[in-house]
């Protein structure tokens, strides 16, 4: 470093010393480092905040407490199940046209009448069974009640046979948790944000959002163990046993996976599959991509930051081979087209060229072996359950969030009333 | 730097080639691999779709085995390899420390095999040109992957501090740039990423790193290397020094800032958008000194250009270079990346940087080192002509039929729905699915197949003119001694 009066010029001086570089190249990129990767999400919120609370009792509340089995050889249909817990699920009990509830005295509070305007929930664990005599008489109060709706019947529709109506008793089963059977799709939950009420007060802070995810009506689900010559299993049965706890669904061994679950597996099968290298995952500001992801009549809205904050690993994609992801869970809800289209791809989708999937199934669903149901293993199930959020928990489903938000501006665009903006 | 005394100058210096060697010769063979999985793909994907069809062989299992096996296992492997050559050179100073390198090779090879062929298995990780799984049954890539570049580092910063050369030539500042850049941006995104919250602010640190993986460690790594090998292969002097440092700190400055440029129009703040496309316009700077000062350099033995085929390769990976970084900084503007943007003007893109420039300079620069390293001349001057050619005119159906299919592509999406309202404007996207847009790119993808097998060839022809180079003792068909006479100093 003697000779250093040679250089005057301060470029051949860091040319002489390493050191100068190194800083130089640390300030420079930290200065990167903070404004472009530190500071946005303390800038945006959206980065981090939720996009609502529907979303957010999707992944919280819903996920972990709904139980989705595989398909086998022996049970042709899914099993959907809630883990219902006392204090925590928030449970409706409500008359429908053809299915009336009775209820004691003490429960009856709980019930939602079909002239009741406002929908009761409560967290308190309760469940509804085919009428059974204990302390309260229910089955004798089941039997008046019929009597009655057959008379209010005969005496509206005179020339019409009678209906028949489906009549249950709530009662409380003493237990702290309980497993539900789910008249659902797996995909889409009971939503209410107007005309309800809290019974017995909010218990969790969810409870407290404008608008919250119930279950209703919920019967116990029980399931009964066979064997046969040829083979042995499980299948559901309203006469079998009950499932006491999550230790007990899981030890089983009657295939259950939790929803959460299986949207985490499916995030890791979408990753190790590659689907992200053919499929893009996020609906761009351009006219084009609101319209491609748009229904017959509305665009679709932009993707935005936070409705990825769920996800572990986020595939926003770099190419388009196939169509884009991020709202697939409104364009293509059908599980059975996701069967097949999987199974091969050509056969939906003509031109296609992605390759088929099935290593997701465990049997061919074309017909052609013993079982003709077609079974789709848990990878199916995963992959699936992961692909319909993407669209579908953004806001609350009464509120339509596909309708009225168009920041893009694509209708005016469309109409010709604005000039594109870039 | 220590002072040395007049006996210490005047001994001769043996440099220590082994690392050098160990990273070049297994990158070659894992160049031809990486190229036959892509020809593959390309074929079983596109051409003929599904014709091999199974759950391991599904063409996105084996696009990640295709991208590492040509981008790690053969371009960074053979980059760090020629680093390890100029840097003792330029330091004049043999390897600070010879076992460390060599650990680090087979920390490196064993970190990076396992992981590549694991993908098809299932071992992806879901980030972009961050596949490499954490576990490959016992064997820990990622550390072990990090622990091997971090040991790469060090040696080589230790051999540059005990330089004896006071100024430092301009490779060694991309050297240095690119070891602590590369250092910092693999830990970042193997060791850090999931610390963040989830969603929008691992993707924008996941293209930070996809973008500082190809600005801030292929780009430096390619330009050190053809800062040294350019003067020496034509026995010329730099143009331009000072350029050059230009060149090198605006790089430093400019890079980091642009991997959100990957997401416009995308989920991602519009002002962080608005950052990455001011400084992916800068880009224009430090990339016009470069390709100024390597023509410049040239301009003198202009000549030379038909006489070497690695001068061939180093001038068309620069002129292949501009194009790229003409590409590159309009395709971060909003109105062209909504045509460009998700299609395959964008895998056409990275293979002209990726391929076309680095691949270029590092064949030029291993036609360089394995005469100089082996003391023989290279086997056959005719087949690395052969080489560059078929190169050239593979490159060229292969790239443009990528950026030509993609444009159109991108046309088709923006223009596919005409209308006054929205319900026509529907109706008119439905006329044209998708779907019809991805048919109407096949032929540009067998185009892309023809390009892409004669590249593969070409390397083929390479890959046995090194190995007969290394392995034979013969007599050359065309006598070509590298100029490695002349003293470094005069650099």
């Amino acid at each position: 470093m003697s000779n250093e009066e040679h250089h005057e010029h301060f470029s051949h001086r860091i040319e002489g010393s390493a050191i100068v570089t190194v800083i130089g190249i640390l300030i420079l990129f930290a200065s990167a480092v903070i404004v472009t990767l530190m500071a946005p999400r303390f800038v945006d919120p959206s980065w981090t905040q939720p996009t609502s609370y529907y979303q957010v009792q999707m992944y919280e509340v819903s996920d972990p407490n709904f139980y989705i089995s595989t398909e086998s050889k022996e049970s042709r249909t899914l099993q959907y199940i809630y883990h219902l817990k006392n204090g925590f699920t928030l449970l409706a009990f409500k008359d429908q046209p053809l299915v009336r509830i009775v209820a004691p005295r003490d429960l009856e509070k709980y019930v939602t009448r079909l002239k009741d305007k406002q929908l009761k929930l409560t967290s308190r664990l309760l469940l509804l069974r085919k009428p059974v005599n204990g302390t309260f008489k229910a089955v004798d109060a089941a039997a008046k009640l019929r009597q009655q709706l057959d008379a209010d019947f005969a005496k509206e529709h005179p020339h019409v046979a009678k209906t028949d109506y489906t009549i249950l008793e709530l009662y409380d089963p003493g237990r702290p948790e309980a497993f539900a059977l789910a008249l659902t799709d797996g995909v889409f939950e009971n939503f209410v944000d107007r005309d309800f009420t809290l019974v017995e007060g909010a218990k969790q802070s969810w409870h407290q959002d404008p608008g919250v995810i119930y279950v209703s009506n919920p019967q116990e689900y029980r399931y009964l163990k066979y064997k046969t010559t040829l083979s042995e299993g499980w299948r559901y049965d309203p006469e079998g046993s009950a499932i006491k706890n999550l230790e007990e669904l899981n030890h089983l061994n009657l295939g259950f996976r939790s929803r959460k679950e299986l949207i985490a597996l499916g995030e890791h099968i979408y990753a190790i599959e590659g689907c992200w290298y053919c499929h893009t995952d996020q609906t761009r500001t351009l006219v084009q991509d609101t319209v491609l992801n748009g229904s017959d009549s509305y665009p679709a809205p932009p993707s935005s930051p936070n409705e990825y904050i769920y996800q572990a690993v986020t595939y926003p994609g770099t190419r388009r081979i196939g169509p884009d992801m991020s709202r697939v869970g409104i364009k293509r809800p059908s599980r059975d087209w996701h069967k097949s289209h999987f199974w091969a791809p050509r056969t939906e989708s003509k031109g296609s060229l992605m390759p088929s999937f099935r290593h997701f199934f465990d049997d061919d669903p074309r017909g052609t072996s013993a079982n003709q149901a077609g079974i789709p293993n848990y990878k199916f199930e995963a992959i699936f359950q992961y692909l319909m959020t993407k669209g579908t928990r953004i806001t609350p489903p009464t509120q339509a969030w596909w309708l009225g938000r168009d920041p893009v501006n694509t209708l005016q665009i469309i109409e010709g009333r604005a000039k594109v903006v870039r | 730097m220590t002072v040395m005394t007049q006996a210490e100058a005047a001994a001769p210096i043996t440099f220590d080639d082994r690392p050098t060697k160990w990273l070049i010769y297994p990158a070659i063979f894992f160049m031809i691999f990486g190229m036959t999985i892509g020809f593959f793909i390309s074929l079983n994907g596109f051409v003929f779709p599904d014709y091999f069809a199974g759950e391991y062989i599904t063409f996105g299992r084996v696009r990640p085995v295709h991208v590492w096996g040509v981008l790690l296992l053969w371009l960074l492997s053979a980059d760090i390899g020629l680093l390890f050559y100029i840097v003792q050179r330029l330091s004049g100073v043999r390897l600070w420390s010879s076992n460390l390198g060599i650990i680090g090779v087979a920390l490196w090879w064993l970190a990076l095999i396992p992981g590549t062929f694991s993908y098809p298995l299932g071992t992806n990780s879901g980030w972009e040109y961050a596949e490499l799984p954490i576990w490959v049954g016992w064997i820990p890539c990622r550390v072990l992957f990090f622990t091997a570049f971090f040991l790469f580092a060090f040696n080589m910063f230790m051999t540059i501090a005990n330089r004896r050369y006071e100024k430092l030539y301009v490779s060694l500042w991309y050297t240095m740039g690119t070891l602590i850049w590369t250092t910092i941006t693999v830990f970042e995104m193997f060791f850090t990423l999931n610390m963040l919250p989830g969603g929008i602010s691992r993707v924008n640190a996941s293209f930070f790193y996809v973008h500082n993986l190809v600005g801030l460690i292929f780009t430096p790594m390619g330009l050190a290397t053809t800062y040294y090998f350019l003067p020496k292969l034509s026995n010329t002097p730099i143009y331009s020094h000072r350029l050059s440092m230009v060149g090198f700190w605006t790089i430093a400055f400019f890079y980091a800032w642009i991997g959100a440029h990957h997401i416009i129009h995308g989920p991602i703040s519009q002002w962080l958008q608005t950052t990455s496309i001011i400084f992916s316009l800068w880009l224009f700077i430090p990339v016009f000194t470069v390709i100024h000062n390597f023509f410049m350099t040239l301009y003198p033995k202009w000549g030379l250009y038909d006489l070497s085929s690695p001068i061939r390769f180093i001038i068309m990976g620069t002129s292949f270079y501009l194009i790229t970084c003409i590409q590159g900084p309009l395709m971060a503007l909003r109105n062209i990346n909504e045509i460009t943007s998700k299609t395959d003007w964008v895998i056409g893109h990275s293979h002209i940087s990726l391929y076309g420039t680095f691949t270029f300079f590092a064949i030029a620069g291993i036609y360089y080192v394995v005469p100089v390293m082996t003391k023989k001349p290279l086997w056959s001057n005719r087949l690395a002509n052969w080489h560059f050619t078929l190169n050239l005119f593979g490159s060229v159906p292969f790239m443009a039929s990528l950026w030509i299919g993609g444009f159109i592509q991108g046309m088709e999406w923006a223009n596919w729905a005409t209308g006054s309202s929205y319900a026509e404007f529907h109706n008119n996207l439905t006329q044209l699915p998708f779907l019809d847009t991805v048919s109407n790119a096949y032929y540009w993808w067998v185009l892309r197949s023809i390009g892409g097998g004669i590249i593969l060839f070409a390397n083929m022809l390479f890959v046995v003119n090194i190995y007969n180079t290394v392995m034979l003792s013969h007599k050359p068909l065309v006598k070509w001694i590298p100029s490695n006479q002349t003293t470094e100093a005069a650099l």
